[in-house]
């Protein structure tokens, strides 16, 4: 597959404080109008990479390449940035805030407060914009500030843990809109530990542990490469079966399913005909790819 | 620089907005008022007509002349106030100002003579007494036989809380006794006035553009200088907690993250700054308004108002020397507000600030003596107190614009030095959030930043 130009470059970033080095020859590609999940533990380096890429730090030593361009603060304006540590003017109403932040971005005039009311509109908080932002709940006030990070329109969105704090309504709201600005063509790297969210909304991800990426590539790719020759078996009947060292390597229950380890080279197709042929019932037989979650774990505790 | 004017515009749009603003607004010049305009007001209010004076004169010689005192109008044959010295006179000023308001509304008196008519000294004293608690008289006053020798009177009156009526009455009395007691000794009226006569000192300043004559005493233009000594020590005191709490809003409220993801620090602290400024000088523009309306009000009611006349050139110098004073410490505020995490915290760091401005302010008083001295040289380059002591050396001896150039050179680019320094060290502590800097760890972050 031909590949478009990458829109974010990272080659061999290493930033450290004093002693501590937050992030370690940090090598990735972030490629235009995908979701791309930068997924770690605390503490792994998310954070700083991302003010790296924002410009609010610079690396101590590697290259960091925006839309075809070394950065520079004059890219600042392209980039829409939620951060993980939230935070609004307090006493400021709800719709002169998201003036203000949009000014920041060279964002104003009419073009301004007509985005402001779409924006609004669109994450159902028009009642609220001449509300003090701090007598909306901590959800609203978390929309509010993503409204901050898109308002301008920019070509790369950073979402820091977009999700915290929502409620399932809004986390929904908030996935909608997410996918409308891939859908845009907008670049979005999302930064979380949720990994059932990444696995959903992600295109390509970078797992980074301690400082250093373990893993990266599409999401596809990953799973299947992790893929462990496992099946999710729900049945009646058939005891016994499953007992056949040549075919099984393990089997455990997971909540209803009984999910089955085959050997190596195993083809479920084996399985699931001998199931058939000993008139078992089946009512589920599915291929298990490995999540997010156990591959993350997987990896953090081979670092360990 | 349109990113700079947003921070600018929100920081004052925000600020003035406050209730806390408009209620200090207000208050300020209420409370100016009351410090100042309301003892002149209420003392000028004309309580009832003249007052009302029996007299009983025993020794029969005081009479004439002590009515004639008291009808005189005021100002002719007073004894010459002692002078005092500078300090003092602001003191003094003000309530001589209030006397004299006072005595300028005296209504006067209306006079009667009582005789004793063969009655005791004391029933006379009572009948006196029950006519004024009648309200058929205001006071009266005994003077006894032999108040040429030993000068004692006595005054009863339903006031004599009333000082002004008290002391005129004395006064004139006195005058009275002392013309009758020269009398007796053969010296006439005209003699002792003349020999009364003060002598002015006509001061002329000898400068480089040849000899200035000096309007007033040049005390008005030392107390100018120390008044706005005063006014950048006061500005700063209540404008440094607006500074340092703009900045460190941003660490509290964890917005600074995304602020530095869309602008750089040097604008955002220069920002903030000017706009917290701006919300400082729309205050003081609003209060010298009302303080001037007050005055032509007051000058309106013609009560003597001193106002000290200033050159343009100086009152120019005024303003700009008020500016780099006032941003000099502000920036301060601002470097203190980067390093700490709290509003409280900084609050304590920026005392001994304070306490520089004190020592300038204070050190004015011996520039004004010798204004072409090294320290006073030095000091008005020194950028923390050549807001103040240049200000001094420009109204007692001016100095050559070459020096006054230099010192506000010196000056502004202190401003911006600490405005770099403040960002600097205000982006790098944001990053590193939650625990407290230690010096060697801020001047780190200046290097790293």
């Amino acid at each position: 597959m031909e590949e478009a130009k990458a829109t974010l470059i990272l080659e061999h970033v290493t930033k450290s404080f004093g002693e501590f080095t937050a992030v370690s020859d940090l090598s990735l590609q972030v490629r235009p109008g995908r979701v791309f999940g930068l997924i770690g533990p605390n503490g792994a380096g998310k954070t700083t990479t991302i003010r790296m890429i924002v410009n609010i730090t610079v690396p101590d030593s590697g290259t960091i390449e925006l839309f075809g361009q070394r950065m520079k603060t004059a890219l600042q304006d392209r980039i829409g940035y939620l951060p993980e540590e939230r935070g609004l003017y307090k006493k400021m109403k709800v719709g002169e805030q998201l003036r203000f932040f949009a000014e920041l971005k060279d964002l104003r005039g009419d073009e301004a407060n007509k985005r402001i009311d779409e924006w609004l509109e669109r994450l159902e908080l028009t009642a609220w914009k001449e509300k003090r932002t701090k007598e909306l709940s901590k959800g609203m006030q978390q929309k509010v500030q993503f409204i901050t990070a898109v308002i301008h329109d920019p070509d790369l969105v950073i979402l820091d843990e977009p999700f915290s704090g929502l409620d399932p309504v809004n986390v929904d709201l908030m996935k909608e809109t997410i996918l409308e600005q891939k859908a845009k063509g907008k670049t979005i790297i999302l930064s979380t530990h949720q990994m059932e969210i990444a696995e959903k909304l992600c295109d390509d991800v970078c797992m980074i542990n301690r400082a250093h990426k373990v893993l990266d590539g599409k999401l596809r790719d990953i799973r299947r490469s992790f893929s462990r020759n496992a099946v999710a078996l729900q049945f009646e009947g058939g005891d016994g079966l499953l007992n056949d060292p040549a075919l099984v390597a393990n089997i455990r229950q997971k909540g209803e399913d009984t999910e089955v380890l085959l050997v190596p080279g195993a083809s479920p197709q084996t399985l699931l005909k001998r199931l058939v042929e000993s008139g078992v019932n089946v009512s589920k037989f599915e291929l298990v790819e490995p999540s997010l979650h156990d591959i993350f774990i997987e990896k953090v505790r081979e670092a360990a | 620089m349109k990113k700079f004017l947003a921070v600018v515009k929100r920081e004052y749009i925000q600020r003035v907005r406050t209730k806390f603003f408009v209620v200090a607004t207000i208050l300020g010049p209420v409370i100016m008022a009351s410090f100042v305009v309301v003892p002149m007001l209420l003392a000028s209010i004309q309580t009832g007509g003249p007052t009302r004076l029996a007299v009983v004169d025993e020794s029969g010689k005081v009479y004439e002349r002590f009515r004639e005192a008291l009808n005189r109008p005021r100002g002719e044959d007073e004894e010459e106030t002692v002078k005092v010295s500078p300090a003092q006179a602001v003191n003094a000023n003000q309530q001589d100002r209030m006397k004299q308001t006072a005595q300028a509304r005296q209504p006067g008196f209306t006079v009667e003579q009582v005789s004793l008519d063969g009655k005791s000294i004391d029933q006379v004293r009572l009948q006196l007494g029950e006519r004024v608690r009648k309200n058929e008289l205001d006071g009266f006053v005994l003077i006894p036989k032999n108040i040429l020798v030993d000068g004692k009177a006595e005054f009863y009156g339903r006031n004599t809380g009333d000082i002004f009526t008290r002391e005129t009455v004395g006064d004139r009395l006195g005058n009275a006794v002392r013309d009758e007691r020269l009398a007796q000794k053969n010296i006439n009226q005209q003699d002792l006035r003349d020999a009364n006569k003060r002598v002015t000192l006509t001061a002329t300043k000898i400068s480089e553009k040849g000899e200035e004559k000096v309007s007033g005493s040049g005390l008005a233009g030392f107390l100018v200088v120390f008044g706005f000594g005063f006014l950048i020590y006061m500005t700063v005191l209540l404008y440094g907690q607006m500074i340092l709490g703009a900045v460190v809003e941003e660490k509290e409220t964890r917005i600074a993250e995304i602020l530095f993801s869309s602008i750089r620090s040097f604008p955002l602290m220069m920002g903030k700054l000017v706009g917290v400024a701006l919300v400082a000088l729309t205050q003081l523009s609003i209060w010298a308004l009302a303080f001037a309306t007050l005055t032509l009000v007051a000058a309106g009611r013609g009560l003597p108002v001193a106002l000290p006349h200033i050159p343009a050139v100086i009152f120019l110098y005024l303003v700009l020397y008020f500016l780099l004073g006032f941003f000099i410490y502000a920036t301060i505020y601002a470097v203190i507000g980067s390093m700490v995490t709290t509003t409280q915290e900084g609050a304590q760091l920026a005392m001994p600030v304070m306490a520089i401005l004190a020592i300038s302010l204070w050190s004015s008083l011996a520039v004004i003596r010798s204004p072409n001295s090294s320290l006073a040289f030095w000091g008005s380059m020194f950028p923390f107190s050549a807001p103040i002591t240049m200000l001094v050396r420009i109204v007692t001896e001016t100095p050559p614009l070459w020096q006054i150039l230099l010192s506000l050179g010196i000056g502004i680019s202190t401003i911006m030095g600490l405005v770099w320094l403040a960002s600097r060290i205000y982006r790098v502590g944001m990053l590193m959030t939650g625990k407290k800097a230690t010096i060697p760890e801020v001047w780190r972050w200046v290097r790293q930043a």
